[in-house]
């Protein structure tokens, strides 16, 4: 079956004054993927993320967004808007709005503006009702539904981050972005969180199954290889260290995509078992982390191959 | 440290001797004013030293040493109210009601204001009639209004058919001279009569207090009790002599000048010409026989009922104070010409 | 040991203790005073002070009203409108400011200056340029507080993270939608913090203007009493005074409790 693509990053370069971060970045992410983006810190993965939101526009190339209930058409970014939803690792939330609010908050915003919530109020009150509903639903998606009166404040980082995910899931965006979303948490609430993902994982390949759209489509930035290659489907690393030289700069040009492969796939209820990708992991490692190593920056690049492969194995429905 | 106990101990004891045989201190609160504004220049010109501790000439005559207080005219009142100064300047309206809780006595007349208290119109008020109906503004229970309510009475007109406006008259002149909206009328004292007049050349005067002479009597009024204590009956002189020791300057004329520059500084910022104005409106009673016939007349028996009269009507006295005459009479308020003349016995 | 929290009774009971000892205090200084001079009015006897207080609550004879109810009602009303033409200019200057660096440049430099300046001192300033009536307490009050409170809504403004503004743009905002409801959200509990803060400044500037221009209010029936030395009423109407400025922080704190619940609960 063929996917269709979410989001295309072109020749994507990017740099703050004279320093240069990132170079003709070309990414393609498909429609239900979760994809992880590993690299070193300071590479420009945030910078990414931000030219991806539309809040910090790329000096070159275009990123483009692939948006549609049933028929896919693309725009290229030009600044944030309700198709791409976004958590953070702080400030997910607003703390002036409790969490029911909070997941409300996208739909009061989309389907709304101010004029009709202050001239058209008891129109509103009702539109607001089943708006709470829906939130209500969201938040008991994410396990959270007793906890729908509490605000920011009064609940862990975890029940934030998983408020958060409902409050962007509510949108149903063409694309969820997630920044080190469970980077502040400790150990214990980041394995409930990712097997949330992965729960929402599958609700993709029950959608694929049945052959419609795949809900979710994640990119998510991490700085954490187990977590990369347990979430996600696909693991892409953003790194500095490459083969510049040999491809003709004075200078270093900044950071690129090195390494693109697929990652094992879990379901949420599997025993979390980090030794089976540790092959995987140290060739990340190599190839991305470790500023000795000079590989040309095609040369781990072997997702499309992979899914190719794959795709010929699968036999046609 | 024990050195340092004793050695306070010693200071403290030498102190209290060395001030034992210094003069007893009496305090006189006062603010700017004409002819209040005398004792601020005796401080400058030697006559007394304002400060406790320190004696000018006239304070080693009488062996009495002044304290000079200064500050604005109402914490004046405030200050003589609280038994926090034992003599004050003040008017012969203000003192009514301070003497029903501080009975006092007047020891000194220094001026009469004539001319100095105005009612000042704009060009639209021709005559008094055309006050009915417009605010009128000024310091509400003061001078201002007494001046106001009595020139109508004299013109023959009802006050409770004129609105009288409170407002600082500072405030008021100010707003007069900026042409406000809804602003004809305002009674007001000098500086202000005077400053408000050259600043608005088409206002005039509509009455003023030179309808009443030796009705608004500016005064020093010292409490009874302070009276009574030793060496008080000297200050009581020292202050008069002091006053009439300041006019002598002002008669004079190679000192005339200077002396009404002197008085006129913090008054205000008029010039040497209009502070030769201000003190014709503010006719000074210049000599012990000026002061002394005022104090002996029976005119101000007079003034004094219509004065109460009007405190009692306004409210500004909570019952009526009992206002005597002459040497040994008792009262809340005794006009006393003794220490005047005392003054002027003693050269 | 220092910091040790004490039972509620004795918080109760110290609280208590203050009140009587400063009543005690009184007591005995007019006490004390009277012995000097029986008749003296300027720290009156508690009969006294009740004469005062029935003088000011009572119908007047002269002017036809009770002194304190004309007085508050004249005072609140200025304070009210000079206050919420302060708070209305306030939020819209910091809002631009804190939206829109050209604004901020442009007004930053006159309004950190102006912020530092005691409008008191400008009294004089206010008599000129708004005249004597009414207007005049609303203006100064007004410009009186409103740097203060311009600074802190753009302060306010600019402490929500970036990343909430681009959360509300991907939730679907306009810009309008960001103002309205996320920094304003944000800025209305901080502000009526300020806003409580500034109603202490605000009630000298308001007081001292009327003590000199006033024909009722407050600061006029104080200044005016007090020259008449009739302390017996100046007192409590300076009790009356606390008493309003409490019932209005009491009130403005009930107020952001209601608007932002969330500011409460330790943001």
């Amino acid at each position: 079956m063929d996917q269709p693509a979410s989001l295309a990053i072109d020749c994507l370069s990017h740099g703050f004054g004279t320093k240069p971060v990132l170079h003709d970045v070309q990414l393609r992410i498909l429609r239900g993927q979760i994809v992880a983006l590993v690299g070193p810190s300071g590479c420009g993965k945030s910078t990414l993320l931000r030219a991806i939101v539309g809040t910090h526009l790329p000096r070159q190339g275009t990123v483009t967004v692939f948006s549609g209930n049933s028929h896919l058409t693309g725009h290229v970014v030009e600044g944030p808007g309700r198709d791409r939803g976004i958590v953070y690792q702080h400030y997910s939330l607003f703390p002036f709005l409790t969490a029911v609010e909070n997941v409300a908050f996208g739909l009061m915003l989309d389907q709304t503006n101010i004029s009709y919530r202050l001239f058209k109020f008891p129109r509103w009150l009702k539109r607001r009702a089943e708006h709470l509903k829906q939130a209500r639903e969201f938040l008991d998606r994410v396990g959270l539904g007793s906890a729908a009166s509490l605000y920011p404040s009064e609940m862990s980082g975890g029940m934030c981050q998983r408020v958060a995910v409902a409050q962007a899931l509510i949108m149903k965006p063409a694309l969820l972005l997630l920044d080190e979303p469970f980077g502040a948490l400790d150990e214990a609430m980041r394995e409930e969180l990712q097997r949330m993902l992965l729960g929402l994982y599958q609700e993709n390949l029950a959608a694929r199954r049945k052959g419609e759209l795949e809900p979710h489509t994640m990119f998510i930035v991490t700085h954490e290889l187990n977590e990369a290659l347990y979430v996600g489907d696909r693991v892409v690393g953003l790194s500095q260290y490459w083969d510049w030289r040999q491809a003709g700069h004075a200078q270093p040009p900044g950071a690129t995509v090195v390494y693109d492969c697929s990652a094992p796939i879990f379901e949420p209820d599997d025993t979390r078992d980090f030794s089976c990708f540790a092959g995987q992991r140290e060739e990340i490692r190599d190839v991305v982390f470790n500023p000795d190593s000079a590989y040309p920056r095609e040369k781990h690049l072997r997702y499309w191959q992979e899914l190719e492969q794959q795709r010929e194995a699968e036999p046609a429905p | 440290m024990g050195r340092i106990i004793i050695f306070a101990v010693c200071a403290a004891a030498l102190a209290q001797t060395a001030f034992a045989a210094k003069p007893p201190v009496f305090s006189l609160a006062w603010s700017e004013y004409p002819s209040w504004s005398a004792f601020g220049v005796c401080h400058e010109t030697g006559l007394i030293n304002g400060a406790a501790g320190k004696l000018g000439s006239i304070e080693e005559k009488w062996g009495v040493d002044i304290e000079l207080k200064e500050a604005e005219y109402d914490p004046c009142i405030a200050m003589y109210g609280a038994g926090q100064t034992d003599a004050v300047c003040i008017t012969n309206m203000d003192v009514l009601n301070a003497s029903l809780s501080r009975p006092g006595v007047a020891i000194l007349a220094t001026s009469t204001s004539y001319g100095a208290d105005a009612c000042i119109v704009s060009s639209a008020i021709a005559d008094v009639k055309d006050l009915k109906g417009k605010k009128v503004r000024g310091l509400a229970l003061s001078v201002s209004e007494y001046c106001f309510a009595r020139n109508l009475q004299i013109l023959g007109e009802d006050p409770a058919e004129y609105t009288f406006v409170n407002m600082d008259p500072g405030a008021a002149a100010l707003a007069m001279q900026q042409k406000q909206a809804d602003f004809d009328a305002i009674v007001v004292w000098n500086p202000f009569v005077l400053d408000t007049l050259n600043q608005r050349k088409d206002c005039h005067v509509l009455f003023d207090s030179s309808s009443i002479p030796n009705e608004i009597i500016d005064m020093v009024v010292m409490s009874e009790s302070a009276l009574q204590k030793p060496k008080g009956k000297e200050f009581a002189s020292a202050v008069a002599d002091a006053f009439y020791a300041l006019n002598k300057r002002m008669a004079d004329a190679t000192t005339r000048d200077d002396t009404l520059i002197a008085l006129g500084e913090k008054f205000s910022n008029l010039d040497l010409q209009s502070m030769r104005k201000v003190v014709q409106q503010t006719k000074f009673y210049a000599t012990p026989e000026e002061a002394t016939k005022l104090f002996d007349s029976a005119e101000l028996k007079d003034t004094m009922t219509k004065v109460v009269d009007f405190c009692v009507k306004m409210e500004i006295v909570a019952k009526k104070p009992v206002v005597a005459f002459g040497a040994g009479a008792t009262g809340n308020l005794v006009f006393d010409p003794a220490y005047i003349a005392a003054a002027a016995a003693k050269p | 040991m220092i910091g040790e929290p004490i039972a509620r009774v004795w918080h109760v009971t110290l609280g208590i203790g203050a009140v009587l000892l400063l009543l005690i205090a009184y007591t005995i200084l007019s006490m004390r005073q009277h012995r000097e001079n029986p008749d003296d009015k300027t720290i009156p006897s508690w009969s006294q002070l009740s004469e005062g207080v029935k003088k000011s609550v009572e119908v007047n004879q002269r002017s036809n009203e009770r002194w304190v109810v004309a007085d508050a009602q004249a005072t609140s009303l200025r304070l009210f409108w000079g206050v919420f033409w302060g708070v209305s200019g306030s939020l819209l200057i910091g809002m631009l400011m804190g939206c829109f660096a050209f604004v901020e440049a442009f007004l930053y430099p006159p309004l950190a200056f102006l912020a530092k300046i005691p409008p008191i001192a400008l009294l004089a300033v206010f008599f000129v340029l708004a005249g004597t009536g009414e207007t005049m307490y609303v203006t100064m009050i007004a410009f009186g507080v409103l740097p203060t409170l311009a600074q802190t809504v753009y302060l306010a403004v600019k402490e929500v993270p970036a990343e909430l503004r681009y959360k509300a743009y991907t939730l679907g905002a306009s810009h309008l939608e960001i103002i309205w409801n996320v920094l304003l959200r944000h800025v209305l509990p901080k502000l009526i913090d300020a806003i409580r803060l500034q109603i202490g400044p605000a009630m000298v500037y308001l007081i001292a203007a009327e003590m000199v221009v006033g024909d009722v209010g407050f600061g006029y029936r104080i200044r005016l009493q007090f020259k008449l030395l009739n302390m017996s009423v100046v007192y409590p109407y300076i009790v009356v005074l606390g008493a309003f400025g409490f019932g209005i922080d009491y009130a403005l704190r009930k107020l952001q409790a209601f608007v932002s619940p969330w500011y409460a609960k330790g943001y």
